[in-house]
């Protein structure tokens, strides 16, 4: 078979994925865009081209800038912790020879909650009057949601308690794809735990750590139901992440242009996200294991 | 059961496409009418009962279609609906908020034929019937109503205040004598609860938020109504978590014995009465407190309207079944088993009512009074901006002059791309 033969016969077998592609993912995005170009308000019979009025408006929008810079701290914070509570965990998970099954079970409890339950025990816990939190809060029932300061970080707490388990057990998959005999050699040449660690397994557990940032991130970016659940976006839009912002002025307010626009703007962020972590993934990692 | 269900709008459609077909010579079939409501409780049945009596009496048939509890989700799939033509739906349920903006779609049936502007303000609350009347024309006909009311511990309190003064050092004395326990309680989460305490705080400060059709919120008693609420929470008289809450987080504290004032709907009275309730016996209920008196609570509640994109045939149709749905018979029944407030002034007088919901029927002038939120089309675009910038002050954010003005500066940028 020649090479431009099965070049065609190549394009022929993927053709089909591309097509299902195309109709989920690349015609909704153009629809969205060609959307945000337009002054649409159903309710009050408005729908005109008014080309990139949208964006300025939102350029002009303190609240968009606000949700902007509340799901990007929400991102960053979220994401840090939950890779430095989850490599401890992963390695104890990883090591631990009695009771595996049970321990890795009992780990990934909240992450088999569905958001809105992990978010709504939460809010429970947190709710000043009769939550378990303000019992324990010094200085009586504290106001956790009620503070702007406090509000978004309560929001941060109950992703990466949720999350925590997932990056885990990214991190274990990686950890379990490393040669034992690296780990043996190493004590043999009589290195430390702590050496080891820092000379073997992390650099062998860059694909894993890199790969569970890209997976956390592009989903810390588009947060929206433990918000949604906690504070409803309160005090004052101080909690409101993108998604949220989005969400109310599609279809609570009726706003269909603006709503894609900021639909939009969430996307291009989030591929530019993408694009980052998967540049970083792709550059080889300075040592790789043998094949 | 869920397979029934989601048969529905394939039958109406396929009754829709034979309805298309069929010769005029052919026998008519059932008239078949599609219904779109809220649940109204746990026990079905007794809604189910009204709709039967009035299958029996007219021989059409009535599908019945819940939407979701929470009002912006069943808002969200009405608009849908409605925005595509309207035609898988007949009669269906409305917000008393959003009236205004789908008759300005022209998505509602004018009823003005059946329910005529001076039979509706002469038979239904004067707040319910400024809601569906617009320009002397009949959009909708109210179907049961919802008001804020003051509920206070009478243990505690000797008399009800009458006044934003007197509520304060009511809730001194209380808070004297019980230490520990809070004040006021209300809505002071960032969602539609918060702006119905806001407009009743604007009106106890002898305001008004229309001007024609604009809103206004740059005005001396807007600024004294928001900086009243932010005060209660600074000054102590509420907790700080009333900015988190809404309805229920209120009504389990306040049943909790929690808290000596409480600002709810009818709802919680029942739920406040239980057996089981900490504080059952010990609860009143008052007008809310204002500058001067008592000042109107909001008006809450549902109506009843008719797609405009459902076919004429079905339209006499509808209307028999709203008349049946909003009929002196069917006030009693909600109120009776699902403790909803007749929209129908008469209804406050049935032995009934009164005998089986006595709280309802003595709640007459607390509704009579009820005062509809502004009445604009604006309104659904508007309280999304306007809640941020309440919550912003409650919450001391923002000083509450300043919130106002963003929230204004909001609004008008909303009149002004809208128009």
């Amino acid at each position: 078979m020649s090479g431009t033969a099965e070049r065609r016969l190549g394009a022929a077998l993927v053709a089909p994925a591309g097509a299902a592609l195309a109709v989920v993912a690349l015609f909704p995005l153009v629809a969205t865009a060609w959307l945000s170009l337009r002054h649409r308000v159903p309710v009050l019979g408005q729908d005109r081209f008014v080309g990139l009025a949208n964006y300025r408006a939102l350029a002009a929008d303190a609240r968009f800038w606000g949700a902007l810079e509340n799901t990007a701290y929400f991102t960053a914070l979220a994401v840090t912790l939950e890779l430095l509570l989850a490599v401890p965990l992963a390695l104890a998970l990883h090591h631990v020879s009695r009771g595996r099954e049970a321990l890795r079970a009992a780990v990934l409890v909240p992450w088999i909650l569905p958001t809105v339950v992990a978010a709504k025990l939460w809010a429970l816990l947190l709710q000043p009057d009769l939550g378990l939190v303000a019992r324990l809060w010094p200085g009586g029932a504290a106001a956790v949601l009620a503070r702007p300061a406090l509000a978004l970080h309560a929001a941060i707490l109950v992703d990466v308690w949720k999350t925590t388990p997932f990056v885990a057990l990214l991190l274990l998959a990686g950890l379990q794809s490393i040669p034992e005999d690296l780990a043996r050699a190493a004590r043999v040449d009589g290195a430390s735990p702590l050496r080891t660690f820092r000379s073997i397994t992390l650099p062998l557990l860059r694909p894993a750590v890199l790969l569970a940032l890209l997976f956390r991130s592009l989903d810390a970016f588009r947060v929206f139901d433990v918000v949604f659940v906690l504070t409803g976006g309160g005090p004052g839009h101080t909690t409101e992440p993108l998604s949220l912002y989005a969400y109310k002025t599609l279809l609570r307010a009726g706003s269909f242009g603006l709503g894609a626009a900021i639909s939009l703007v969430t996307f291009l962020c989030v591929v530019a996200i993408g694009l980052a972590w998967l540049r970083a993934l792709g550059e080889r990692s300075p040592r790789e294991p043998p094949p | 059961m869920t397979s029934s269900r989601a048969l529905v709008p394939l039958l109406a459609a396929a009754a829709l496409v034979a309805g298309c077909r069929t010769h005029e010579s052919a026998p008519a079939a059932k008239t078949r009418l599609v219904f779109r409501y809220q649940p109204l409780g746990p026990d079905p049945e007794p809604l189910r009962a009204l709709v039967a009596a009035f299958e029996r009496e007219t021989g059409f048939e009535v599908a019945l279609q819940a939407l979701p509890n929470a009002a912006d989700l069943a808002h969200q799939l009405l608009v849908t609906s409605l925005g595509a033509g309207g035609e898988d739906l007949d009669v269906f349920v409305l917000d008393v908020v959003w009236v205004a903006e789908l008759a300005r779609a022209g998505w509602l049936a004018d009823v003005s034929g059946a329910f005529p502007p001076a039979r509706v303000r002469a038979d239904f609350l004067g707040g319910a019937a400024a809601a569906v009347v617009q320009g002397e024309r009949t959009f909708a006909v109210p179907w049961y109503v919802d008001v804020g009311l003051l509920y206070y511990r009478t243990d505690l309190v000797p008399e009800p205040p009458r006044t934003y003064a007197a509520l304060a050092a009511a809730i001194r004395a209380a808070q004297a004598r019980s230490p520990g326990i809070a004040g006021y309680l209300w809505q002071g989460r960032q969602y539609e609860g918060l702006s119905c305490v806001f407009f009743e705080a604007l009106w106890g400060h002898g305001g008004a938020a229309l001007e024609g059709e604009r809103l206004r919120l740059d005005t001396a008693e807007a600024r004294a109504a928001l900086s009243w609420l932010r005060g209660l929470v600074a000054e102590g008289l509420s907790p700080p978590w009333v900015a988190t809450a809404a309805e229920e987080e209120a009504r389990r504290a306040f049943q909790e014995g929690r808290a000596a004032f409480m600002r709810n709907w009818p709802y919680a009275w029942p739920l406040l009465q239980e057996p089981a309730s900490p504080v059952r016996g010990r609860v009143g209920v008052a007008p809310l407190p204002g500058a001067q008196g008592p000042s109107p609570g909001a008006l809450g509640g549902w109506q009843l309207g008719i797609s405009s994109g459902a076919p004429p045939a079905r339209r006499a149709a509808a209307e028999r079944l709203v008349a049946h749905l909003t009929s002196p018979e069917a006030n009693a029944v909600l109120a009776i088993a699902y403790g909803r407030n007749p929209a129908r002034r008469t209804a406050y007088d049935d032995a009934r009512v009164r005998g089986e919901a006595p709280f309802i029927a003595a709640l007459l002038p607390r509704v009579e009074d009820a005062r509809p939120r502004p009445v604009t089309p604006y309104y659904m675009l508007a309280a999304d901006a306007l809640q941020g910038e309440l919550s912003a002050a409650v919450s001391g954010l923002r000083p509450p002059t300043e919130a106002l003005a963003r929230a204004q500066a909001q609004l008008d940028a909303i009149a002004g791309v809208t128009r």
